[in-house]
C-alpha cells in the first residue's frame, strides 16, 4: 500500500520511511505541518496515512485525520505518546501506534493494515502495539472480540 | 433593617472573606491544572525522545556496512527498546507510581521475541498480575532484555527451534520471574563474560535480588525474585 508520513520529527520520519520499505509498501511522502500533509493527502491520494498527533502547526492531527476523511477518503492511524487523549470516535482514523513504538511493533501493525486495508477484513486480532478504533474494527469483521490482544 | 442593595459591614466583610476563599481556592485549581498539564508535557516528550534515539540508532545500524558493527548497535537498540516499553505504558495506567508486571512482560516478550523473527521459538506466559514501584520498571526491563536476550541466542542458535516460559508468580512476600528454556544448556567451558553478563549482574544489584541460573535439563532457567513490599 501506499503510505503518507505526516511526522514533523524528521530523523522519526526516515526511520518509518524505511519500515514502511521493509514491509513492501511504498512511502509516497512526507509532511510536518498539517497544511502540507492536507494537500499531499488531496494530491497523492496514498492508502494510508500514518499522522503524528503533534505537528509542527501545533497539535492538528486529530484535525487533520478527520478532514482527510471526509475531504479525500484518506485512512488515517495515529501515532501519538498519549493514546488516553484521542476522541472516542478516533476522528475518522482506523487506529493508534502508542509512542514509543517498537520498529517490530511498527511493522506488525503496517503489514496487519496492508491486509485490512487490501481486503476490507481482518485476518485476525491486532498485533500487540496497534490500537484499532471500534468503527474499523466493526467494518473488518472484528466486531464482537476485543479490540487489543 | 439595611437598605435594599447596600450591604451592612459586617455582611460586607463576610462577603469579601468568602470570596478570597474562593479566589483562593480558583488559584490552587488553576495552579493544579497547570502542573498536571506540565506532567502531561515532559512525559508527552520524554517518549517522543526515547522514540528519537531509538531511531537514530536504527537509522544508524543500517548505515554500517559491516555487520559486527550492525549487530551491536541494534543489541544496543534493542535495550533502549526495553526502556521504551516502560514508557510507552507510563501514565496511561491509574497510578503512576507502580506499573503492572503482567502486562509490562507480555510487553517484553511481543517486541524482544517478535523482534527476533524467530517464529520456531514458541513462548508460553504464565503470568500472575502483579505490581511493582515505577522506579524499577527500567531496570528490570534492561535485566529481562538480557535474559530473554541470552535464551533465544544462546539456547536456539543456528536456528534450533524450542521453546521458552515466561513465568511471574508471587511467593509469599516476594515475586518470582522465570525465564526458562529447553535450548542446549549452559555452556560448560568458561568464556570471557560479555558486556551482557555484566550488565544483568549490576542490574541485579540495583534490584536488590541476585539471578539464579539452573540447568533446565535440557535447557536453562534464570530465577529473579523481587520484594513486594506492600504494593498489590
Amino acid at each position: 500500500m501506499n503510505v503518507l508520513i505526516v511526522e514533523d520529527e524528521i530523523l522519526l520520519a526516515m526511520e518509518l520511511s524505511f519500515l514502511i520499505e521493509e514491509v513492501g509498501c511504498v512511502d509516497v511522502g512526507h509532511a510536518m505541518s498539517s497544511t502540507d500533509a492536507l494537500a499531499m493527502a488531496a494530491d497523492l491520494r496514498p492508502d494510508l496515512a500514518l499522522v503524528d498527533v503533534h505537528l509542527q502547526d501545533g497539535p492538528t492531527g486529530i484535525d487533520l485525520a478527520r478532514h482527510i476523511a471526509s475531504d479525500c477518503g484518506v485512512v488515517a492511524l495515529f501515532m501519538t505518546a498519549n493514546v488516553k487523549r484521542l476522541p472516542a470516535d478516533f476522528a475518522g482514523a482506523c487506529g493508534v501506534v502508542g509512542k514509543p513504538y517498537s520498529e517490530h511493533g511498527m511493522k506488525a501493525a503496517l503489514r496487519y493494515l496492508d491486509i485490512c486495508l487490501r481486503d476490507g477484513r481482518a485476518p485476525g486480532l491486532a498485533p500487540a502495539g496497534l490500537q484499532l478504533a471500534p468503527a474499523w474494527a466493526e467494518r473488518w469483521g472484528l466486531g464482537d472480540l476485543p479490540r487489543i490482544a | 433593617m439595611t437598605t435594599p442593595g447596600f450591604l451592612s459591614p459586617p455582611t460586607r466583610r463576610r462577603a469579601a472573606s468568602r470570596e478570597g476563599e474562593g479566589a483562593g481556592r480558583e488559584d490552587l485549581e488553576r495552579a493544579l491544572a497547570e502542573k498536571t498539564a506540565l506532567l502531561h508535557e515532559i512525559d508527552h516528550r520524554v517518549k517522543n525522545n526515547l522514540q528519537l534515539v531509538s531511531s537514530l540508532l536504527l537509522l544508524q545500524a543500517r548505515h554500517a556496512a559491516d555487520p559486527v558493527v550492525r549487530q551491536a548497535l541494534r543489541a544496543a537498540q534493542a535495550r533502549i527498546n526495553a526502556v521504551a516499553i516502560v514508557h510507552r505504558r507510563l501514565f496511561q495506567g491509574e497510578d503512576p507510581e507502580c506499573f503492572d508486571v503482567a502486562a509490562f512482560l507480555r510487553d517484553m516478550v511481543e517486541d524482544v521475541i517478535g523482534g527476533s523473527g524467530r517464529t520456531d521459538i514458541r513462548v508460553t506466559l504464565d503470568l500472575e498480575r502483579t505490581d511493582l514501584p515505577t522506579a524499577q520498571a527500567a531496570p528490570l526491563a534492561l535485566l529481562i532484555s538480557e535474559l530473554l536476550g541470552n535464551a533465544i541466542l544462546h539456547g536456539f542458535p543456528d536456528g534450533r527451534e524450542g521453546a521458552i516460559t515466561v513465568t511471574a508468580a508471587r511467593e509469599g512476600d516476594q515475586l518470582r520471574i522465570e525465564i526458562a528454556d529447553n535450548g542446549v544448556g549452559v555452556p560448560t567451558t568458561g568464556s570471557t563474560p560479555g558486556i551482557g553478563q555484566t550488565i544483568v549482574k549490576h542490574l541485579c544489584s540495583q534490584l536488590h535480588t541476585d539471578c539464579q541460573v539452573a540447568d533446565a535439563g535440557p535447557g536453562v532457567r534464570a530465577t529473579v525474585r523481587l520484594p513486594l513490599d506492600g504494593v498489590r
